[in-house]
């Protein structure tokens, strides 16, 4: 008992102190919640920050994982300069728009900057994580593999040669990307390699011809013809046309071009087809304008737009790498679907107009026909692997039905007619796989003024159980039929040829 | 109340130094320290572990030097055989041992400071302040057995403040925008730190002797009930002074301490819910009004409410400890393993002042910051329970608020790590470098250790004399 407690009669003060220690014990356990929310609720994010100081430190110390080709030859790896810190060596130029680049002076792109956490070795399952810190090496490098073919891949780049434009071959029933070319490339080790970083860096930046621009997947071009397979899409798809459906206004229309509110579409096919009245199949084979006018405007805007929205258009396609949304319409019009006037939505149904897309996107309609009406996710990461935590394996996913099956199969069998058909032949040269029905269609996208148009072709193959989609977009290089479309022959080709 | 018909005596006596030397164990005492002293060796041979690969201690000299220090300090009061608190010595030092693990393993140039010709970086620094602070704690602890000195010149204790306030307005150098330091010659200190003692010695003094006024009569102002006005008077005062910290200093820390700790006795000695209320609204709004006149305290607020707007300028310091607590996670990465450096630099610059709490969070993880704010608990904890165990008002009040400063203070900087409030620059009390925090800290627990005396001598009677006819008085006119 203490002494001289009783010396005075006083209220004693236990009791307000005891409400203070309850209201510092509240706040101490506020503490102790932020921790929790920081280190554990907040931690998978910050940790994998690129802001973070153990990722800065760990990019100049830790050798990154390798980057490997379906094959497993290795796209990048490491070597160490003179103060022992590691930087990276690129095998091909052909891969700079895919793989990217990793240096410390000017940060990352493409997969070294997609998958730079795991490349580094710091994102992992928690449990692998809280195990990891008893050894002595808390950094887990993983090595990723691409489905990219390298073989697809050069010979895509060297089939661009010299000119700007894009090639995106998948697997349309897995999504697979095979390959995704963009030219001009550029050498991904001279901006790793410290040394040479700052000069490669400064030309690449001042080069008119944009290398560092991953074209298949950021370029949004005007389609031109190659969109009247997504007009098709919308026109089966909403039931306002079927695959026999003819329109009365033709053949006349084709003599002096089809009137929509004062403007003249015309078409340049009549010597060939004469008095035909033309059902899908046949206005595919000759890439009728007037055709896929008046389909559009019998689908509306609205379900033009719809159906291209399920195809991946409206915002950026998930993938592995930045992507670029594609357009029907800038949006801004009062019309169902944002289209300003019917003008605009004719001129769209046959990709002109305010219609801008990139190649994989193309690339997507092609494989959705290829796949019974399934999107499949394209997909260039196939699997995370280290010595550590053995290896993950990322699976396809859909996503979602864009057409049934037979509306898919009737457009096939346009798309084979545009290439193989009497006329398609001589529209589309070179597209055709020997030995192998070939489905596609090519585009001449016309960009106003004197340019040269674009050059497009999409298209897929074996088209009765196909194995491969392709786009090919080559910038300015003039007729779909006469330059896109031989290259994207050669390339399924070269693809059907080699594997099973 | 009432007072005893017969006071002994009104002439104060005189504080014993020596008394007759009774030694008397403290097993529980020894048996924490031991604990501690295991608990250190076990940080130190992981931290050497990590860094060089070694399965023995990092640096024996300064974990041997500094057990030693608590077992000296231990055995002191053995044989002083006073019967005070045996958990204090034990939990601070404990604190201080996880403060020396962390300089310890911190760049050691950090901090360099030339002491009489040789010079002594962080841990060499730090741990000699320890062993300063160690020493203060006990002998207060061991000495102080009247508390006289303390209640009699409260006002006096004030008006040095007071003074050390005004020469750090006045004198005092900027570092960061923030007018803390006083220099005196070789040695700077931080005189808030000590002026957050002084202000628990004026409060306790001035609240116990107006407690029962404060408590029983009532001023109606419309619906409120509030105690006499006269009395609120200091509490214009405090609320000018941390505004005037504020002001000057541009330390919301400091404001936020001094504040807290006025309200919290404040309703321990009153009861009165509604003062705390009151007090809370003008804080705020008094802080409202600073943040929109002064652009440090409106960065500060800006920073803390999005530091990741600007995760590599403005709020780079924020950002980076709150990383530092995610890569920690729940068991941490192990001390050593830590707070990689990027160009030999810490990712953050000020670790060993104001974000000890990251670096410890990232090494020890959310396991190693619970049981770390847990410690400050049992401080708290101690204080409280001695507060109310205490013979008189004033000793209770005294223990209280000096508990609730170590308590307030390290809220204020652990909320600051972790954005629960803006960051500001006061310390983290027994772990973060520094000298004048250690040895305000070190009189904090020699002062409760004196307190918790059973067997200190009773206290004064109360006086129902001049210094409160005084305040009528001024207050009156």
């Amino acid at each position: 008992m203490m002494l001289g407690g009783g010396a005075t009669a006083r209220k004693p003060i236990g009791r307000t102190t005891f409400h203070v220690a309850i209201v510092l014990s509240v706040c101490f356990a506020l503490l102790a919640g932020a921790v929790g929310y920081w280190s554990v609720v907040e931690a998978p994010g910050l940790v994998t920050s690129p802001n973070d100081a153990a990722v800065i430190n760990a990019a100049r110390t830790v050798p990154r994982g390798a980057i490997k080709d379906r094959d497993g030859n290795v796209l990048a790896s490491n070597k160490k300069d003179k103060n022992g810190e590691s930087y990276r060596v690129y095998a091909n130029r052909a891969f700079s728009q895919v793989v990217g680049y990793a240096s410390n002076i000017y940060g990352r792109a493409g997969i070294e900057l997609a998958y730079d956490a795991e490349l580094t070795g710091l994102a992992s399952d928690p449990v692998a994580d809280a195990l990891a810190k008893f050894g002595a090496d808390r950094f887990d490098p993983k090595d990723v593999t691409l489905s990219l073919s390298s073989d697809l891949q050069k010979a895509a780049v060297a089939a661009l040669g010299k000119r700007k434009g894009a090639v995106v071959m998948l697997d349309p029933r897995t999504g697979e990307v095979l390959a995704l070319a963009s030219t001009p490339t550029y050498d991904a080790s001279a901006i790793a390699n410290p040394d040479t970083a700052r000069d490669a860096f400064a030309a690449l930046q001042d080069d008119p011809a944009q290398p560092l621009l991953p074209r298949a997947t950021l370029g949004r071009y005007v389609p031109g013809s190659v969109f009247k397979i997504v007009t098709a899409i919308a026109g089966l798809g909403s039931g306002a046309i079927t695959p026999a459906t003819t329109y009365k206004q033709q053949p006349a229309a084709e003599k002096t071009g089809l009137l929509v509110q004062g403007f003249r579409i015309r078409d340049g096919h009549h010597p060939e087809t004469g008095s035909t009245p033309l059902d899908l199949v046949h206005a595919t084979e000759v890439s009728c304008n007037i055709y896929y006018a008046l389909t559009g405007l019998g689908t509306g805007g609205k379900a033009l737009v719809d159906y291209a929205a399920r195809l991946g258009f409206g915002q950026p396609l998930p993938f592995d790498l930045p992507t670029a949304a594609s357009q029907v319409t800038n949006g801004g019009g009062s019309q169902p679907g944002g289209f300003t006037d019917d003008v605009e939505l004719a001129n769209a149904a046959y990709g002109q107009a305010e219609t801008f897309v990139t190649p994989l996107q193309m690339a997507l309609v092609a494989a959705t026909v290829a796949n019974d009406g399934e999107l499949i996710q394209p997909r260039l990461v196939t699997a995370l692997s280290s010595d550590r935590t053995g290896t993950r394996t990322v699976g396809p996913s859909s996503m979602g039905r864009v057409i049934s099956p037979a509306a898919a199969s009737s457009i096939t069998d346009a798309m084979v007619q545009a290439v193989e058909g009497p006329l398609g032949r001589q529209f589309t040269t070179g597209a055709k796989v020997p030995g192998v029905t070939t489905a596609g269609k090519s585009g001449t996208a016309e960009l106003g003024g004197t340019g040269e148009p674009h050059s497009w072709f999409i298209g897929f193959a074996p088209a009765e159980s196909p194995r491969v989609a392709i786009a090919v977009l080559v910038e300015q290089a003039g007729r779909g039929a006469e330059v896109a479309a031989p290259i994207a022959g050669d390339l399924m080709a070269r693809y059907l040829s080699s594997g099973p | 109340m009432t007072a005893p018909a017969a006071a002994p005596s009104r002439t104060p006596a005189l504080p014993r130094l020596i008394g007759p030397i009774r030694p008397r164990p403290r097993w529980v005492e020894l048996r924490l320290l031991l604990l501690v002293a295991a608990a250190l060796a076990v940080g130190s041979i992981s931290l050497n572990a990590t860094v060089n690969g070694e399965f023995r201690l990092y640096d024996v000299q300064g974990i041997v030097i500094y057990v030693a220090g608590l077992l000296v300090a231990h055995l002191a009061q053995v044989l002083a055989g006073r019967r005070t608190d045996q958990i204090l010595l034990p939990t601070a030092g404990m604190l201080g041992g996880i403060s020396l693990l962390l300089m310890e393993r911190l760049p050691q140039d950090l901090v360099t400071q030339s002491f009489f010709g040789t010079t002594l970086t962080l841990a060499e620094v730090q741990l000699l302040w320890l062993l300063i602070a160690l020493g203060i704690a006990t002998t207060i602890g061991i000495v102080v057995r009247s508390d006289s000195w303390l209640r009699r010149y409260k006002y006096t204790w004030a008006a040095a403040g007071v003074a050390l306030l005004l020469l750090t307005f006045v004198f005092g150098t900027e570092v960061n925008g923030q007018r803390l330091t006083l220099d005196l010659g070789p040695i700077s200190g931080q005189p808030s730190e000590l002026l957050k003692v002084i202000l628990v010695v004026f409060l306790a003094g001035y609240l116990s002797e107006n407690r029962a006024l404060l408590v029983e009569q009532d001023t109606r102002v419309g619906p409120l009930r509030l105690p006499p006005l006269p009395y609120l008077a200091p509490m214009v005062v405090m609320w000018a002074i941390a505004l005037g910290i504020v002001v000057v200093q541009r330390d919301l820390g400091a404001a936020l301490l001094f504040f807290g700790v006025f309200l919290a006795m404040l309703y321990v000695a009153t009861g009165r819910f509604s003062l705390v209320i009151i007090g809370l609204i003008l804080f705020v709004l008094g802080s409202a009004l600073m943040a929109t006149l002064f652009a440090t305290i409106r960065t500060r607020v800006d920073i803390w409410l999005d530091p990741f707007s600007d995760p590599l300028g403005a709020g780079y310091q924020v950002v980076q400890a709150l990383h530092a607590f995610a890569r920690g996670g729940l068991l941490g990465v192990g001390l050593g393993a830590g707070l990689p450096e990027i160009g030999g630099r810490p990712p953050i610059p000020a670790v060993h002042t104001d974000f000890p709490l990251a670096a410890l969070g990232e090494e020890l993880g959310l396991l190693g910051v619970v049981a770390i704010l847990g410690l400050f608990l049992v401080v708290v904890e101690r204080g409280m329970r001695i507060g109310a165990a205490a013979a008189d008002d004033f000793r209770s009040l005294l223990a209280v608020g000096l508990a609730l400063v170590i308590g307030i203070q390290a809220f204020t900087i652990a909320a600051g790590n972790l954005k629960v409030l803006p960051l500001t620059g006061v310390t983290l009390p027994f772990i973060s470098y520094g000298g004048s925090s250690l040895l305000a800290n070190a009189v904090i627990i020699g002062l409760l250790l004196a307190l918790s005396d059973k067997g200190v001598e009773p206290p004064p009677p109360p006086r129902v004399g001049s210094s409160r006819r005084w305040f009528r008085r001024g207050a009156a006119r």
